[in-house]
């Protein structure tokens, strides 16, 4: 088990090396840097192309690529992941305002989209090919259809028609700091982000409960004459809950991506809202943090489920 | 004169292919239809969509493009400033329709520039399509070629393609999409090729599982000790027994990059000068309380033609593949 965890750990650093190395190049070969696109957006009269070097060896974007490559992974083994240039503040800095927002987010999401997903995989299985079921499955395939900021628009639609609550995006509190309006705040992308998460956990939840209903022993719990729920809750969806354990794993990647989108509509500055800003803006520094630390939650998430599962599957021998 | 014998040329080793499940002709097409009712509907939604493509300019009722006006009724010639900013329209003598709701003479209304928004969206349509198929095709093919390499020779190579692979699905998608769409044009070819590239992990990790499953196989250790080349039995061994998976990893992943395309299209950095859905649904969000129409339609669409996919990939999978479902 410890060697598993190591030999994994150890291989998910090389995976972060690769990252790192393909953002690194990916900016590189970008048309323009942070200076002319500095300047670009500014539309200043008077920019030579002076001014830009002069801007650019400030940045120590005029040094040779491999230099700056060294640079790069010296100080990055260091720990070092340089300041942006846009508020010359450190990375890490930048990454302490905006992680706790994207956590929020993260937990919100995926806490909606289990507590959908696990009552309605289980009444679709329950209810196998019978009206709950077509109408559960229906709205699964809709969910899995539907794009995150085309739900989240229709929801700020009728929320705005009907004056349901008041969306503050300005303010940008967090949970603990002013609970009603942060709620408020994130309420649609949450469920907008969450119901799009739900699909292929229920999906699954659902495939597994049929299997386990088959099994032996649920039927000799029914012939033991116990209540349908306790055998429900006791025998089936113990044994049916491990796989979908893992697309934990794979739904985090999925989860992500939807944030990028919702925080770019609702204006919370979390990691995906930076992430976009830094690519248009060629804030190369914090752009290579951003990436390095959403493929860090990425793997060693991937990870941390596998290692759960052997712990919570006696079955499972990991190698 | 004796005819040549043909059998010889076989290979010996002939097995059903996946393909030969479903078999072929309109026969089995109605069969599939029957049996997968849910796979079916997808598939009609999908051949509407085709032939809405291929017929747009006959269904279209107007120029997507063309700006539609009326007459000012409160123009004034010379207007003073005082009116001016009280009605900044009332100096020209046409205004622009914009944001008509729906009616007899514009199905879904008409946008924040007077355009028709039906006929927007069915010239949208093209896009998506050509999207979903190219991008899809780049990454199994892609996929086919990386997961087959990578699980026939195994060892090293296979540990370093795979944390290659790993760094590729760790980096987050849409910002993969977004840098590799910057280095060169936004053109509909090149997000093709980001998404493709983008989507080979998915694919190349579908491939290497079910080569895995058949490179052990008898027929397969028959073919090396007969002493068949890793190419030979590569193309003419493995390949015909992972039909399936590509399959349905193709059909899968038109679906996903539709979708990737619309949102990278509402981000603003789709393809330049293209009608997309995802741009309109974008648009549409400027006056989205008073004016949904344009967000609505657009969006209807996306969700309509990716779950048509949705549905036709996993009827695909249940048929090829009954190992696959639930996954």
């Amino acid at each position: 088990m410890q060697q598993y965890i190591i030999r994994r750990a150890v291989l998910n650093v090389f995976v972060l090396f690769i990252v790192a190395t393909m953002v690194f190049f990916a900016v590189q070969v970008l048309p323009g840097n942070f200076a002319t696109q500095q300047f670009a957006s500014a539309n200043l009269g008077g920019v030579t192309p002076e001014s830009i070097a002069r801007a650019e060896s400030v940045l120590g974007l005029d040094k040779p690529v491999v230099a700056q490559y060294g640079t790069f992974l010296w100080d990055l083994v260091q720990f070092d992941l340089g300041e942006s240039f846009r508020s010359k503040r450190s990375v890490w800095s930048e990454l302490g305002r905006a992680v706790p927002y994207s956590m929020e987010l993260g937990f919100l999401i995926v806490l909606v989209g289990f507590s959908i997903a696990i009552p309605v995989g289980i009444l679709s299985a329950v209810h196998q090919d019978k009206l709950p079921d077509y109408v559960l499955r229906g709205g699964a395939i809709f969910a899995l259809a539907a794009p995150v900021f085309w739900t989240a628009s229709i929801a700020v639609i009728f929320v705005l028609k009907w004056d349901l609550f008041k969306i503050d995006v300005t303010g940008q509190p967090h949970l603990w700091e002013n609970p009603q309006t942060a709620l408020q705040w994130y309420l649609i992308p949450m469920f907008a982000g969450g119901i799009a998460g739900t699909a292929t956990t229920m999906r699954l939840l659902r495939s597994q409960m049929l299997e386990v209903l088959r099994q032996d022993y649920v039927v000799t719990a029914r012939a033991k004459g116990l209540r349908e729920r306790t055998i429900i809750m006791r025998h089936a969806l113990r044994n049916a809950w491990l796989p979908v354990l893992t697309v934990m794993g794979l739904t985090i990647a999925t989860i992500i991506g939807s944030q990028i989108v919702l925080e770019q509509m609702f204006n919370i500055p979390g990691v995906g809202r930076l992430l976009f800003q830094s690519i248009f803006l060629r804030d190369t520094p914090l752009l290579e943090g951003l990436v390095l630390v959403v493929a860090f939650v990425v793997v060693f998430t991937n990870l941390f489920v596998d290692v759960l599962y052997g712990l919570l599957d006696p079955r499972v021998r990991l190698a | 004169m004796t005819t040549p014998d043909t059998s010889a040329a076989l290979p010996f080793e002939e097995h059903a292919s996946a393909l030969e499940r479903i078999g072929s002709g309109p026969r089995s097409l109605g069969r599939f239809l029957v049996q997968k009712k849910l796979g079916g509907l997808g598939l009609v939604i999908v051949i509407f969509f085709t032939v809405i493509t291929i017929l747009s300019g006959v269904v279209d009722r107007y120029e997507p493009d063309f700006i539609f006006d009326r007459d000012n009724p409160g123009f004034l010639a010379n207007p003073t400033i005082p009116q001016l900013a009280a009605d900044p329209d009332i100096g020209s003598p046409r205004v622009v329709d914009q944001f008509i709701e729906p009616s007899s003479k514009h199905w879904f209304g008409t946008d924040k520039f007077g355009r028709d928004i039906y006929s927007r969206v069915i010239h949208g349509t093209k896009l998506s399509l050509i999207i979903g198929f190219g991008a899809s095709l780049i990454a199994v093919v892609s996929g086919l070629i990386i997961g087959v390499v990578s699980a026939y020779y195994l060892g090293w190579l296979d540990l370093i393609i795979q944390r290659a692979i790993d760094a590729v699905y760790a980096f987050p998608f849409i910002v993969l999409i977004l840098l590799i769409v910057q280095i060169a044009e936004p053109s509909t070819r090149n997000v093709v090729i980001a998404l493709g590239f983008g989507g080979i992990p998915f694919a190349t990790r579908l491939v290497r599982s079910a080569t895995l499953s058949v490179r052990g196989a008898e027929y397969v250790q028959a073919a090396r000790v007969i002493g068949a080349t890793d190419l030979r039995i590569m193309v003419r061994h493995v390949l015909p027994n992972i039909g399936a998976v590509l399959i349905i990893a193709f059909s899968i992943g038109i679906g996903a990059f539709i979708l990737a395309e619309a949102t990278i299209s509402f981000l603003g950095a789709g393809p330049r000068g293209e009608i997309s859905w995802g741009k309109m649904v974008s648009t549409g969000r400027a006056a989205l309380d008073l004016h949904p129409w344009e967000s609505v339609f657009a969006g209807s669409a996306i969700t309509l033609l990716v779950m048509a996919f949705n549905l036709l990939g996993d009827a695909m999978r249940d048929v090829l593949d009954p190992r696959l479902r639930g996954r």
